[in-house]
């Protein structure tokens, strides 16, 4: 009787070690469900490193699968972790996004104000530069540049207005930039009149 | 001593483990490669640069899983993945050559991108240059800094890999840059026809002529080189750079319009001491002038109640100054000039000697 047991507490053994070699087909589903709603929710745009990471850890998962797939005796424990840590990171992500992406959207405001101060700033010392000998050309041709700049100053609003945030932080960085680059060049175009030396 | 598991116990584990492992085929390992190609292709952005494949892809290995699962289903001995595994070699195959073609998609992409950022980039720094050379660059001016922004916003993009949104940046700074040069060719189309280069070559020719004949001095004023070069006798001898007004290269026909008169003028009097240094006041409007300033007027182009004008000067205050219609230029050199000049000298203005300039040149470029 004990010697029967004995076997059946072995078969049964067995049976969990054999099971255990199963790969977690339905576990790997499920995490790239996760990765792809996390990256319909735009973590790909607004969480770009989590989602790279995230990418990153299901590729390890993958690979670690893989690994004990061609062995005999196949050990998924550690796969297994390793995907359920990416399952609960994906959804940690998830839930994070609004913020994330409301961070962006303020990030984006922010930017365009400081391409607002900057266009602003820089009209402002157009105005003021003496339009005398040496600077009339230079400055007309600023004027062109700025006025360039003020009229590119929508297409934030419209980036911000269509929920692209990253795309308005962008335009709001290429038009402080271009403002930056007027009020740098109005200001010696001011420094020549003065004979400033640099 | 009593052995830990019975003659049956050691049968029985045998039994299994020869179903389980010595009889079942194993799974391909062709099964898991497809996986791992599948996550390959994902990351490379298959369902963007070709969406259609990766669908055919994805239905296929799907079906390979069911297969597989349904296999898995039956008892070790009568498993069979020979066909599965065929199947799975001919999806590998086409999943490797598809990743394959999306690689060298976003290769050629991304070139693509840098090739016609870096023509765009020389585009706007060709036309920014040749803004220098003319005072009417606001609206050219305005088109450039677009693109320039636009310029900026796909070399963010291109950093992050975003081809297509990217390439939307380039095309609409492509399109600035095309407004750009029409705007250059709008101020400048009237230097490429053939009639007013040949009037202007002549006027040139007829002044130097006179020069030589009579020994005189002329001054010959070429809008477009921004020059004017004294004549003695019909030779060269000095030739200075010049400035204009903020419509200069235009012909002048009514008072306001800040355009530099093309003609035959003479020098009526001299101004030792002026607003802007020397100054030489020229005879405009001259009859010609005149008849065109009321030949305009009748096709209603003179706006409100505007005259012809007057005042048109050479004078000094600097070459980088914008004038309302005058020639300036440096002191230094307006020192020379006054000196080389007599009421009654002869001042002929044109719109440019040749069409072998460099500008000149550049508008061909354009125009074809």
């Amino acid at each position: 009787m004990k010697g029967i047991k004995k076997n059946v507490v072995l078969v049964l053994a067995i049976a969990v070690v054999l099971a255990a070699c199963k790969q977690p087909t339905e576990q790997i589903n499920n995490v790239k469900a996760a990765i792809e709603g996390v990256m319909k929710a735009g973590a790909d745009k607004y969480a770009v490193d989590e989602y790279k990471k995230l990418d990153g850890d299901l590729k390890a998962a993958l690979d670690e699968i893989a690994a004990q797939d061609k062995k005999f005796f196949k050990k998924f424990g550690t796969a297994k972790e390793m995907l359920a840590k990416v399952l609960v990171d994906a959804d940690a992500l998830k839930a994070a996004l609004p913020a994330k992406i409301e961070a962006a959207k303020n990030l984006a405001v922010s930017l365009q104000g400081e391409a607002r101060k900057g266009l602003d700033a820089a009209k402002a010392l157009l105005d003021k530069a003496p339009k005398g000998k040496g600077t009339a050309k230079d400055l007309e041709a600023l004027k062109g540049d700025l006025t360039g700049a003020e009229t590119a100053f929508a297409d934030i609003q419209k980036a911000l207005d269509g929920q692209d945030y990253i795309a308005a932080q962008d335009k709001a960085k290429s038009i402080s930039a271009a403002a930056a680059k007027v009020a740098e060049q109005v200001q010696a175009a001011i420094d020549k009149v003065k004979g400033v030396k640099k | 001593m009593k052995a830990p598991v019975s003659a049956t116990g050691a049968l029985l584990i045998g039994l299994i483990l020869c179903a389980f492992a010595c009889s079942t085929p194993p799974v391909p390992p062709e099964v898991q490669q497809a996986q791992g190609l599948d996550e390959d292709l994902r990351r490379t952005g298959v369902s963007f640069y070709a969406p259609q494949d990766y669908d055919r892809f994805q239905g296929r290995l799907k079906d390979g899983r069911d297969k597989v699962a349904a296999e898995k289903a039956k008892f070790g001995w009568f498993r069979e993945y020979t066909a599965i595994q065929d199947d799975f070699r001919a999806l590998m195959t086409d999943g490797r050559a598809l990743l394959q073609h999306i690689r060298s998609s976003k290769a050629s992409k991304a070139e693509t991108f840098q090739t016609r950022a870096r023509t765009l980039v020389d585009r706007v720094e060709r036309i920014k240059k040749m803004t220098g050379f003319f005072n009417e660059s606001g609206p050219v001016r305005m088109n450039l800094s677009r693109a320039e922004i636009k310029l900026a916003e796909a070399g963010l993009l291109l950093k992050k890999e975003e081809y297509e949104t990217g390439s939307r940046s380039l095309a609409e700074g492509e399109f600035h840059v095309r407004a750009a040069e029409q705007a250059i060719s709008g101020v400048l189309s009237r230097y490429l026809e053939s009639g007013e280069l040949a009037k202007w070559k002549r006027w040139a020719q007829e002044s130097i002529d006179e020069s030589r004949s009579s020994g005189s001095v002329v001054f010959l004023v070429s809008k477009l080189e921004r020059r004017l070069t004294i004549y003695k006798a019909g030779t060269a001898v000095g030739t200075f750079e010049i400035g204009l007004g903020r419509f200069g290269l235009s012909d002048k026909l009514y008072s306001g319009d800040e355009a530099t008169p093309e003609g035959k003028y003479k020098i009526v009097q001299k101004f030792p001491s002026s607003d802007f240094y020397k100054a030489l006041l020229i005879n405009y409007p001259n009859d010609e002038d005149r008849k065109a300033f009321v030949e305009a007027r009748a096709k209603g182009l003179i706006p409100g109640q505007a005259g012809i004008g007057g005042a048109i000067e050479i004078h000094g205050g600097g070459k980088d100054s914008l004038t309302k219609g005058c020639v300036g230029m440096e002191n230094k050199d307006m020192d020379l000039v006054y000196d080389y000049a007599r009421v009654g000298t002869r001042v002929t203005i044109i719109g440019a000697v040749s069409i072998e300039n460099t500008i000149l040149a550049e508008i061909v470029k354009f125009e074809k």
